[in-house]
C-alpha cells in the first residue's frame, strides 16, 4: 500500500475481517481451555472439602477482582522477567483462557450443585460408582441448567478479547484493527458502529438461539425433584 | 530463569501518585454505579410501561450495553462524539460510558427484583392513595434494593473493572498510572503487582461496605 | 353514598360483572357473600378504580369514578382499602406503615404523622408493637396492621376484602373484633367475606353474590336466616 488513502479502502475492509476472525479464534481457543479449565476447578469445589473450597475460591476471587488489562501486562511482564519470550498473542490467549476459567468455575459449581439431590441417590443406589453417576447423571442434567450462563461468559469472553490489544498482540482483532483505521482515516464513528454491529449480531444472534433451545428443552423434559 | 532483581522501592516511591489514582478508580465506580442505579431504576419502570416508545427506547439500551465491549463503548463516546464536535475529557468519556454499561445491565436486575416483589404491595399503597410514583419511591424500590442487592454489589465489582480501561484513553485512573509510572522506571512486573494488589483491596473495602449498608438498611 | 349503576366488567373473554346495581349509604355496613370467583373482590376494587370498568357507572360521593378526568388517587384518599394477603409493607415498622400515607400523601409533619399512627395502632390494639417490623408480627397482627394504616387516611369508607381468609383460625377473632368494632363506630364499610355469623351480626344488609350478579340482598338477619330464593338457601345450607 503505497498510496497513503483518506478513506475506507478494500484493504481496510479486508483488515477488519481479519480482525473479526481473530476474535472469533481467539474468543473459541480460550473459551475452550478457559472452561476445561474452569470445569476442574468449579468440579474441585463441588466437592465438598473445605480446605478445597477455600483454596480455589481465593483463586477466582482474585481473577474476578483485578481488571483483565492488569491480568495481561503482569502476566506478560512476568513471562519477560522469567525469561520466556512467548508471543504477546499467545501470553494473551492464557491470560484470557485463566481469567474465563473464573467465572466458568463458579457456573459449574453452581450446574453440579443445583442437581437435585435425588437424581444423585437414585444413581448411586442403582449401583453407580461416583463417577459414573457424576458423568451420567450430573453433567447431562447440570450441563442443561448452566447452558444459558455459561453461553453468556462465552460471549463476554468475545466482547474482552478487544482489550488483548493492550499488548501489542498481532495480528489485531477486531476492535484494534478498527482504531488502526480510524487514527488514519479519522471517520471514527461509521467504523465504530461497524465494529459494533458485528459484536452485537454475533452476541443477539447466539443469546436468541440459547433461549430457543432452553425453551424447546424445558417443554419436552422437566426436571423435577 | 529468574535473572532480574525486583526493586520495589521504586514502587513505593510512588505511593501518593497510586493512593491517589485509587480514589480516582473508587470515585469512577461509585459515581457510575449511582447514577446507573438513579437512570436504571426509571428505565426499569419503563421496561413494562405500555408507552411504546418508552419501551423499546430501554429495550435498546440495554441490548447494545449488553452486547457490545465496553471498550467500543468508551470509543464511541471519546472518539464517535468527537466526530460529531462534542469533545468530552477522557474522565467525562468513561463515566459515561461506564454508566451505560452499568444501566444496561442494572435495568435486568432491577427488572428480576421488580418481578418478585408481590403486585399487591402496588395495590396497597395505591389503595392509601399515593400518587403512582410515591409508589415506586416509598415502597416498591426500596424493597427491589434489598431484594437484588447482591447482583448490585456484582455489578459494582464489574463496574471497577470497566474503570480501567480509561488507560486507554488516557486517564490517569489506577490502571492508567501504573503504566505511566512503569512507563518511567521500566519495572511492569513490580508496578502492575501492586496494582493488582491495590485492585484487591479496593475490591473488599467495596464488599465490606456493602455488607454494612445491608446490615443497617436491610434489618427487615 | 356510593353508588353503583350497571357495572360490567370483563378480563379477556371471561366476564366477571354482569351488571351490578348498589347503592350503600354513610354509616351502613354491607356484607358481601358468594362462592370463589363470582366477582366480589373484583367489585370492590372497580370501587376505588384499582381495576377499570366496561360498562356502568360508579359514583363515589357523587363523583364519577371512572370518568377520565377524576384524580383516581385524591379519591382514594376517601377510600380505605384492607386485602385479603396482609400487604403490610415489610421495608416499615409498624407506626411507619401507618404513618407513610398521611406524611407523604396528606403532608402531615414526621410528629403529626407519627402521633396518628400511635393512636391509630393503639386504636387496633396494637399499640405496644410500634417499632416492630410486619416480619415481627402475627398474621393477625399485621392484618390489623393493615387495617389501622387504611384508617389513618379517615376514609369516608372502608372495603375489606375477605380479610380474614388467609389466617389461621385462632387469629381470625382478633381480626372480627376489631371490624365489629369499627362497625359500631359507623365507619361505612362493605366487606367480602366468608364469615357468616359475623355478617349477620355486624352488618346492616347482605348482598349474596351469584355468577357477576347480586343475586339476592335484604337486611342482614333476615337474608342469612330466611334466604327467599333458592340459589341463596343452598349456598347458605352449604356453610352454615
Amino acid at each position: 500500500m503505497n498510496s497513503f488513502s483518506m478513506t475506507f479502502t478494500v484493504n481496510d475492509f479486508y483488515l477488519m475481517l481479519q480482525g473479526a476472525a481473530i476474535t472469533f479464534l481467539l474468543t473459541i481457543a480460550s473459551g475452550f481451555f478457559g472452561s476445561l479449565l474452569g470445569f476442574l476447578i468449579g468440579w474441585g469445589r463441588a466437592l465438598g472439602y473445605t480446605w478445597l473450597y477455600y483454596l480455589l475460591s481465593i483463586y477466582i476471587e482474585v481473577i474476578r477482582s483485578v481488571p483483565l488489562l492488569i491480568q495481561f501486562v503482569l502476566y506478560n511482564s512476568f513471562l519477560a522477567i522469567a525469561g520466556l519470550p512467548i508471543d504477546p498473542f499467545v501470553s494473551g490467549l492464557i491470560t484470557l483462557s485463566v481469567y474465563i476459567s473464573a467465572y466458568v468455575a463458579e457456573v459449574v459449581t453452581a450446574g453440579i450443585v443445583g442437581v437435585p439431590l435425588t437424581m444423585i441417590k437414585a444413581a448411586r443406589g442403582l449401583g453407580m460408582s461416583y463417577l459414573q453417576s457424576f458423568r451420567f447423571v450430573v453433567v447431562p442434567i447440570g450441563a442443561r441448567s448452566v447452558l444459558p450462563s455459561w453461553t453468556g461468559l462465552m460471549l463476554g469472553l468475545m466482547k474482552d478479547t478487544s482489550l488483548i490489544a493492550v499488548l501489542g498482540a498481532s495480528p489485531p482483532e477486531l476492535l484494534r484493527s478498527s482504531q488502526i483505521i480510524i487514527t488514519r482515516i479519522q471517520e471514527p464513528l461509521a467504523i465504530l458502529i461497524g465494529a459494533g454491529a458485528f459484536y452485537f449480531i454475533m452476541c443477539y444472534v447466539i443469546n436468541m438461539a440459547v433461549q430457543r433451545y432452553e425453551k424447546s428443552w424445558t417443554s419436552r423434559r422437566k426436571v423435577t425433584a | 530463569m529468574f535473572d532480574y532483581r525486583f526493586q520495589w522501592r521504586v514502587v513505593f516511591k510512588h505511593w501518593p501518585e497510586l493512593l491517589d489514582a485509587a480514589l480516582l478508580t473508587m470515585e469512577l465506580t461509585f459515581l457510575s454505579v449511582f447514577l446507573g442505579l438513579l437512570i436504571g431504576m426509571v428505565m426499569s419502570v419503563w421496561r413494562k410501561s405500555e408507552n411504546k416508545v418508552l419501551f423499546w427506547f430501554t429495550a435498546t439500551w440495554v441490548a447494545l450495553a449488553r452486547n457490545t465491549p465496553a471498550l467500543l463503548q468508551i470509543y464511541l463516546f471519546y472518539f464517535g462524539l468527537g466526530a460529531l464536535g462534542i469533545h468530552l475529557s477522557s474522565y467525562a468519556a468513561v463515566l459515561a460510558a461506564i454508566t451505560f454499561n452499568n444501566v444496561g445491565y442494572l435495568i435486568e436486575i432491577l427488572r428480576g427484583g421488580l418481578d418478585s416483589i408481590n403486585l399487591a404491595q402496588r395495590g396497597a399503597a395505591l389503595g392509601l392513595g399515593m400518587r403512582p410514583w410515591q409508589v415506586y419511591v416509598y415502597v416498591i424500590f426500596p424493597q427491589v434494593l434489598r431484594a437484588v442487592f447482591l447482583p448490585i454489589t456484582n455489578q459494582v465489582v464489574w463496574a471497577m473493572l470497566g474503570t480501567s480501561l480509561g488507560m486507554i484513553i488516557g486517564l490517569q485512573e489506577l490502571t492508567g498510572m501504573t503504566t505511566f509510572l512503569q512507563s518511567q522506571t521500566f519495572r511492569p512486573f513490580e508496578f502492575y503487582l501492586v496494582a493488582a494488589v491495590i485492585y484487591l483491596i479496593i475490591c473488599e473495602i467495596m464488599l465490606m461496605s456493602a455488607r454494612l449498608i445491608a446490615r443497617q438498611y436491610f434489618r427487615w | 353514598m356510593i353508588k353503583i349503576e350497571g357495572l360490567r366488567k370483563s378480563f379477556g373473554a371471561l366476564e366477571v360483572l354482569k351488571g351490578i346495581d348498589l347503592t350503600v349509604n354513610k354509616g351502613e355496613v354491607l356484607c358481601m357473600i358468594g362462592g370463589s370467583g363470582s366477582g366480589k373482590s373484583t367489585l370492590l376494587m372497580c370501587i376505588n378504580a384499582l381495576e377499570g370498568i366496561d360498562f356502568g357507572r360508579v359514583e363515589v360521593n357523587g363523583i364519577d369514578v371512572h370518568a377520565p378526568g377524576t384524580d383516581k388517587n385524591k379519591l382514594r384518599q376517601k377510600i380505605g382499602i384492607v386485602f385479603q394477603q396482609f400487604n403490610a409493607f415489610p421495608h416499615l415498622t409498624a407506626w411507619e406503615n401507618v404513618a407513610l400515607a398521611p406524611r407523604r400523601v396528606l403532608g402531615q409533619s414526621k410528629a403529626e404523622s407519627r402521633e396518628l399512627a400511635e393512636y391509630h395502632l393503639a386504636h387496633v390494639g396494637l399499640g405496644d408493637k410500634l417499632d416492630h417490623f410486619p416480619s415481627q408480627l402475627s398474621g393477625g397482627q399485621q392484618q390489623r396492621l393493615a387495617i389501622a394504616r387504611a384508617l389513618a387516611m379517615k376514609p369516608d369508607y372502608m372495603l375489606l376484602d375477605e380479610v380474614t381468609s388467609a389466617l389461621d383460625p385462632e387469629l381470625v377473632g382478633e381480626v372480627l373484633d376489631t371490624l365489629r368494632l369499627l362497625a359500631e363506630e359507623g365507619i361505612t364499610m362493605i366487606a367480602v367475606t366468608h364469615e357468616i355469623p359475623f355478617a349477620r351480626e355486624v352488618s346492616d344488609r347482605v348482598a349474596f353474590f351469584h355468577e357477576g350478579v347480586i343475586h339476592e340482598i335484604g337486611a342482614a338477619k333476615d337474608l342469612i336466616e330466611n334466604p327467599q330464593l333458592p340459589r341463596t338457601q343452598k349456598f347458605l345450607s352449604k356453610i352454615l
